[in-house]
C-alpha cells in the first residue's frame, strides 16, 4: 500500500484535473456533434454531476482522511485552546508542574536504578553483600567456579607529597584484574597486570581523570612519572576514563591490593572490603549463592585460628547494581510514589477543569451533533484536544523538570550513589511524552464522554441553560473528594518528615558543637612507625595551637563524631569471657588527647577524665567507656574498676570513667549494628590499634575551642603544621557545625522534597477546591436568588456555600487519613523519634487542609453573599 | 448529496469494478474514455455515472488492481490513463467465472418463471 504521508493534497489536485479532463473531453466530443461551445460546456458539466461531491467521495476512497481529520482535530483544538487564555494557562502550568516533577524524579530513579552500569555485559556483574578480608578473597578466588572474585576497598586516604603542597587523596586498592574484570579500558597507559597485586610488585598507581588534570597539569607524558604515596614510591602506568566512577565517585587513584599472607593480622582480621565479580558463562547468580554457602567452611578453615562458627554466614550474592545502590533504592521509589500522586492531582484538576467547561460547551457541541458529527468524532475530538493540552504541558514540564533536576542534584547529599549518572537523556524525554500523552487522555476521557453524550434537542432547545450538567457535578466532586484525599496523603507524608527532622534537630548529638573548630592532620602511616616520632610531632603541635590568638584550647582525636572513623578491634571483657566459637564482641575505640572530652562538652557520668598522666608511657593503661557500653557489658554494675582488653594482649586494662554517648556513628545511631560498644583511650604508646600495629594512630583531627576568627585561624593552623613538618597535608578546616550539618544532610533533604510536593499538593488541591465551589456557586445563581428573595438572610447563603465545600473537604481528609494509615507505614525507615501513625501529625494536617479548603470556599461564597435576586431571577 | 452518491456505489460495486477491469483488457484508457467504452459495448443500455465511475477507478487503484499514470492525449491533452495490473488481471479472471456462476444461477431461476408468466 502506498504511503499516504504528506501527498493527501496532491492527490486532491490530481484529482480535480483528472475531472477537469474529463469535462473537457466531454465538452469536445459534445462540440464535435454539432453543440455550440458554451451549450457543449454547460451539458456536460450537468451530465457530470456535482464536482465536488464527487471529488470529495473519490478522495475517500484512499481512506487516509483519520490523519486529515486528526490535523483538522488539533487546528480545532487548537483554536479553541487559544479562545480560552485564562484555561488553557491553568491547565498547562498544573500540567507542567506534575509532568515536570515526575520527569525530574523520573530521571533520578533512570540514573540511579534503571540504567545498566556502564561495563561490559553489566546483568553479569555481582557483588557480595557482606566485607571480606584478603585471606578469604584468595581462598575464593580459587575455589569459584561461577564467578571471578575481585577485591575492592573502601576509600581509603594516601598523601602525596613531593610535587607541590602535600595533599590528601582519596584512593581505592583493588585486585589486579580489577579493571580487565569490568572491561573497561584505560584513557591512557595501561590497567594492572595480572600478579600486580603480590607484594613487592604492587608499586603502581593508577589515577583519575580528574586527577590527572588537576594536580598534573593534564601532563600527556604521565605515564611512567613516580610519585610518592604515603612515603612510598609508585610508578604511575595509567589513566582511567572520566566516566570510570568505580567504586566511588571520589575515587582519586587506584593502587594494587598488597597481598601479603606474611601480614597475617592484616592478611586475615582487618583489610575487610567488598567483593566484586563477573558471573562465568553459564552461570546463574542462584549458582553463585549457593557456592558462596558451599565456600564458607572452606574459608573458616584457612584461618590459622578459630573463627566464630557463624562468620560470614548472612553474606550472599547480589547483582553489582544492588550492591552499589543499596538503601538507596527504597527511597528513590518512596519519592516516585509521592510524586506520581502530585501527577494524579494534577490530572484530577485539570479533568475538573475540562468538566466545567464542558458544561458551557453543550451548545457547540449539540450544533455539531446537528450538523452530522458522530458521537466518536466528537470523542475524538476533545480527547485530541485534552492530549493537545497535555503535549503543551509536557513541553512546559520538560523546562520544570530541567529546573527541577539541577536542584535535586544540588540537593541531594553527594555521596547519593550513581547521582553522576542522572542526567535528562533519551529515555526520560520518552517517559515524558508517554506520561504526557496518557496523562491527557485519562483526565479527558471522562468530560469527554459526558460531553460527547450531549442530547441535541434538549440543549438545542433549552436555549443557553445546562441540561447534562447534573452528572458532570457529580464527577467533578468526586474528582475534588479525590483530590483532598491524595494532597492529604502527601502533606501528612512531609509532616511527619518534618517532625523528624525537628525531633533529629532538637536531639544533642552527645557533643557540643558550637565555637568548636576542626582540622584533620594527616601525616603518613610510616611517619608514626618510628617511636616518639608521632607523639612529639602532636605534642608540639598542640602546644604551639593553644598558643594560636583566639584559641582558647585544643585536643586530638583519631576522628570526629558522625562517621569521622575509629579503631575497630575485637576485645574481652574480664566479667564475661566469650565462649569458644561465640562471636567475640567488636569495639571502636576514640584515641583522644586529656581536653578532648572536656571541650567537646561529653560528660563524665562516673569515675574521671584522662589526665596527661594516662599518656605517660609507663603509666597503667587504662580506658573510660560509654554509657551505653558500660550498661551492655555490666548491667547494674559500676563499670569503674572494671577490666577489659584488646583479644591479642595479655595485661587487662582498667576503666576509669563512664561518659554520655556520642553518635558516633549517625545522626541517629550511636554505632553501627555489629559494635557492640565504644571506648576511649589516651593518646600514647597505650592506644590500641585495630591493625595490631604498635605505633600511636598518624591521622588525628585537631578540635579547636575559638573565641575569634576561624580563617584567621586556618591561615596560622596551616603555617604551624608547616613549620613542623613540611610533608604533612592539613585538610577540611571546619566548624564542627558544618559537619554535623552535613550529618543532617540526607534527613534535611528528603524533608525538603516532600515538603515542596506536599505544598504543591496543597495548592492544586486549593484551586480544585475553588474551581468546584465557584462553578458550583455560578450554577445556582439563580436557585440563591430565590432563596434571598424569599427571605434567606446572607449568613444562611454564606453558610450554605461554605457547607458544601466543607462537606466535599471532610469527605476527602477522611479518605486521606485512611489512605496515610496505609501509606505512610512504607516510609517508616525514613522518619526518626515518631511514628507513621503519629496522631498529632495527622490532627495537624487535617486541620490544615479543612483550613484551606474553607479559604477557597470564601471567594465564592462571598460572590454568592452578594448575589441580587433582582439580576440573579432575570440571569439567563 | 454525498450520501446519495455512496449509497449507488454500494449498488453498483461489483459489477462497475468488473465491467471496468474488463474494458481494460483491451489497452490503457482514460475515465472519460472508459465511461464511453461500457456506454457503447453494452448498446447505451449501461450509462456509467461519472460519480461512481472515479470512486471506482480510485479504489481499484488502491487496491492495486489497475495502475495510473498522466500522459498526454492524442488532443494534445493532460489525461489521467488507467491499464490493467497484474493482480487486475487474475481478479478479472476469478470475477468473470464467478459471474458467469452467478448469472447462470440466476438464470436458472428466472428462467422456467418467466416463460411461465409470459405463457
Amino acid at each position: 500500500m502506498k504511503l499516504p504521508w504528506g501527498d493527501g493534497e496532491k492527490r486532491k489536485k490530481e484529482l480535480n484535473d483528472e475531472i477537469a479532463s474529463h469535462l473537457q473531453m466531454a465538452a469536445r466530443d459534445r462540440e464535435a456533434r454539432g453543440e455550440s461551445r458554451d451549450q457543449a460546456g454547460v451539458t456536460a458539466q450537468r451530465e457530470l454531476g456535482n464536482a465536488a461531491v464527487i471529488q470529495d467521495v473519490t478522495h475517500d476512497q484512499w481512506a487516509w482522511t483519520w490523519l486529515e481529520a486528526l490535523l483538522q482535530d488539533l487546528r480545532y483544538g487548537a483554536r479553541t485552546l487559544l479562545k480560552n487564555p485564562g484555561f488553557t494557562i491553568i491547565a498547562v502550568l498544573t500540567l507542567a508542574l506534575g509532568i515536570g516533577a515526575n520527569t525530574a524524579i523520573f530521571s533520578l530513579v533512570n540514573g540511579v536504578l534503571l540504567r545498566p552500569l556502564p561495563y561490559a555485559q553489566p546483568e553479569k556483574l555481582v557483588g557480595t553483600t557482606t566485607y571480606y578480608p584478603k585471606g578469604p578473597l584468595v581462598v575464593m578466588r580459587q575455589q569459584s567456579h561461577t564467578m571471578q572474585l575481585v577485591g575492592v576497598s573502601d576509600n581509603k586516604e594516601f598523601n602525596l607529597t613531593g610535587t607541590g603542597d602535600p595533599v590528601r587523596l582519596i584512593g581505592n586498592s583493588v585486585s589486579a584484574d580489577f579493571f580487565s574484570m569490568l572491561g573497561a579500558q584505560p584513557a591512557m597507559g595501561r590497567t594492572f597486570h595480572d600478579g600486580e597485586d603480590q607484594p613487592d610488585k604492587d608499586r603502581v598507581v593508577i589515577l583519575s581523570r580528574a586527577l590527572w588534570e588537576q594536580r598534573f597539569q593534564a601532563d600527556p607524558n604521565i605515564v611512567g612519572r613516580r610519585i610518592t604515596l604515603e612515603g612510598e614510591d609508585r610508578e604511575i602506568v595509567g589513566v582511567m576514563p572520566a566516566d570510570f566512577r568505580l567504586p566511588s565517585p571520589k575515587t582519586e587513584l587506584w593502587v594494587p591490593l598488597d597481598l601479603d599472607p606474611r601480614n597475617t593480622g592484616n592478611y586475615w582480621g582487618d583489610s575487610y572490603m567488598q567483593l566484586i565479580g563477573r558471573l562465568r558463562p553459564g552461570a546463574t547468580l542462584e549458582q553463585a549463592r549457593a557456592e558462596l554457602k558451599t565456600m564458607r567452611p572452606i574459608v573458616l578453615a584457612a584461618y590459622a585460628w578459630r573463627m566464630p562458627v557463624n562468620s560470614f554466614v548472612n553474606s550472599s550474592i547480589v547483582s553489582l547494581e544492588e550492591a552499589i545502590v543499596g538503601d538507596a533504592r527504597g527511597k528513590l521509589l518512596i519519592l516516585l510514589g509521592a510524586v506520581s500522586l502530585l501527577l494524579l492531582i494534577a490530572c484530577a484538576n485539570v479533568a475538573n477543569l475540562l468538566l466545567a467547561r464542558a458544561t458551557t460547551r453543550e451548545r457547540e457541541v449539540a450544533v455539531r451533533v446537528a450538523l452530522g458529527a458522530s458521537r466518536w468524532r466528537i470523542l475524538r475530538q476533545l480527547i485530541t484536544e485534552s492530549v493537545l493540552l497535555a503535549l503543551l504541558g509536557g513541553a512546559l514540564g520538560m523546562c520544570v523538570a530541567v529546573g527541577g533536576l539541577s536542584i535535586l542534584k544540588a540537593t541531594l547529599p553527594p555521596d547519593t550513589p550513581r547521582l553522576a549518572d542522572v542526567a535528562l537523556d533519551g529515555q526520560v524525554l520518552a517517559f515524558t511524552a508517554v506520561l504526557a500523552i496518557l496523562t491527557g487522555v485519562s483526565f479527558g476521557l471522562v468530560p469527554a464522554l459526558g460531553a460527547s453524550k450531549v442530547d441535541m434537542t434538549t440543549t438545542l432547545k433549552s436555549g443557553g441553560q445546562r441540561s447534562a450538567s447534573g452528572g458532570n457535578h457529580r464527577a467533578s466532586k468526586m474528582l475534588v473528594v479525590g483530590e483532598v484525599a491524595v494532597s492529604m496523603i502527601l502533606v501528612i507524608a512531609a509532616g511527619l518528615l518534618v517532625k523528624s527532622l525537628w525531633i533529629l534537630s532538637g536531639t544533642s548529638p552527645g557533643f557540643r558543637s558550637e565555637r568548636v573548630v576542626t582540622a584533620r592532620i594527616t601525616p603518613n602511616e610510616m611517619f608514626c612507625a618510628v617511636p616518639g616520632r608521632c607523639l612529639a610531632f602532636y605534642d608540639e603541635l598542640l602546644q604551639r595551637t593553644r598558643a594560636l590568638p583566639g584559641v582558647k584550647n585544643v585536643a586530638a582525636v583519631n576522628g570526629l563524631p558522625l562517621g569521622g572513623g575509629a579503631e575497630i578491634f575485637p576485645g574481652v571483657i574480664e566479667a564475661h569471657p566469650t565462649p569458644d566459637g561465640a562471636k567475640v564482641p567488636m569495639f571502636w575505640e576514640k584515641v583522644v588527647t586529656p581536653d578532648y572530652l572536656q571541650i567537646m562538652n561529653i560528660p563524665v557520668l562516673r569515675g574521671r577524665a584522662f589526665t596527661e598522666v594516662d599518656a605517660a608511657p609507663d603509666a597503667q593503661a587504662v580506658v573510660i567507656v560509654s554509657k551505653t557500653t558500660a550498661e551492655h557489658f555490666w548491667p547494674g554494675q559500676d563499670a569503674v574498676g572494671e577490666h577489659f582488653r584488646p583479644k591479642w594482649e595479655q595485661q587487662w586494662r582498667t576503666v576509669v570513667g563512664v561518659v554520655g554517648d556520642v553518635r558516633e556513628f549517625t545522626i541517629t545511631q550511636n554505632s553501627a549494628d555489629w559494635i557492640d560498644g565504644v571506648i576511649y583511650t589516651p593518646y600514647g604508646p597505650h592506644a590500641i590499634r585495630g591493625s595490631g600495629a604498635d605505633a600511636p594512630p598518624a591521622e588525628m583531627t585537631l578540635v579547636i575551642e575559638t573565641a575569634g576568627d576561624q580563617v584567621q585561624i586556618a591561615g596560622d593552623l596551616k603555617n604551624t603544621v608547616a613549620s613542623l613538618n613540611h610533608d604533612v597535608p592539613v585538610s577540611q578546616i571546619s566548624p564542627l557545625k558544618s559537619w554535623v550539618g552535613e550529618a543532617m544532610a540526607e534527613p534535611r533533604s528528603t524533608s525538603a522534597l516532600f515538603a515542596v510536593f506536599a505544598a504543591l499538593a496543597l495548592l492544586l488541591g486549593a484551586v480544585g477546591i475553588y474551581g468546584v465551589i465557584s462553578y458550583s456557586v455560578a450554577q445556582r445563581t439563580r436557585e440563591i436568588g430565590i432563596r434571598v428573595a424569599l427571605g434567606a438572610r446572607r449568613q444562611e447563603v454564606l453558610l450554605l456555600v461554605v457547607g458544601q465545600g466543607a462537606k466535599l473537604a471532610l469527605a476527602g481528609v477522611a479518605i486521606g487519613i485512611a489512605g496515610g494509615l496505609m501509606l505512610t507505614r512504607l516510609m517508616s525507615k525514613l522518619l526518626f523519634g515518631v511514628q507513621a501513625t503519629d496522631p498529632l501529625t495527622y490532627g495537624v494536617v487535617a486541620l490544615l487542609l479543612m483550613f484551606v479548603a474553607l479559604a477557597a470556599c470564601f471567594l465564592p461564597a462571598r460572590r454568592a453573599m452578594r448575589v441580587d435576586p433582582m439580576v440573579a431571577l432575570r440571569y439567563e | 448529496m454525498k450520501q446519495r452518491y455512496q449509497n449507488r456505489i454500494e449498488l453498483l460495486q461489483g459489477t462497475l469494478d468488473l465491467l471496468i477491469l474488463q474494458t481494460l483488457r483491451w489497452g490503457a484508457q482514460h475515465g472519460y474514455g472508459i465511461a464511453l467504452a461500457i456506454r457503447a459495448n453494452s448498446g447505451d443500455i449501461l450509462q456509467v455515472d461519472t460519480g461512481s465511475l472515479y470512486p471506482a477507478l480510485h479504489r481499484l487503484e488502491r487496491q492495486r488492481l489497475i495502475a495510473a499514470e498522466w500522459k498526454v492525449s492524442e488532443n494534445n491533452q493532460r489525461v489521467r490513463v488507467y491499464r490493467l495490473s497484474a493482480a487486475g488481471k487474475k481478479k478479472l479472471a476469478s470475477e468473470r467465472s464467478r459471474w458467469a456462476q452467478i448469472s447462470q444461477a440466476i438464470a436458472g431461476i428466472l428462467g422456467p418463471a418467466g416463460e411461465e408468466s409470459e405463457a
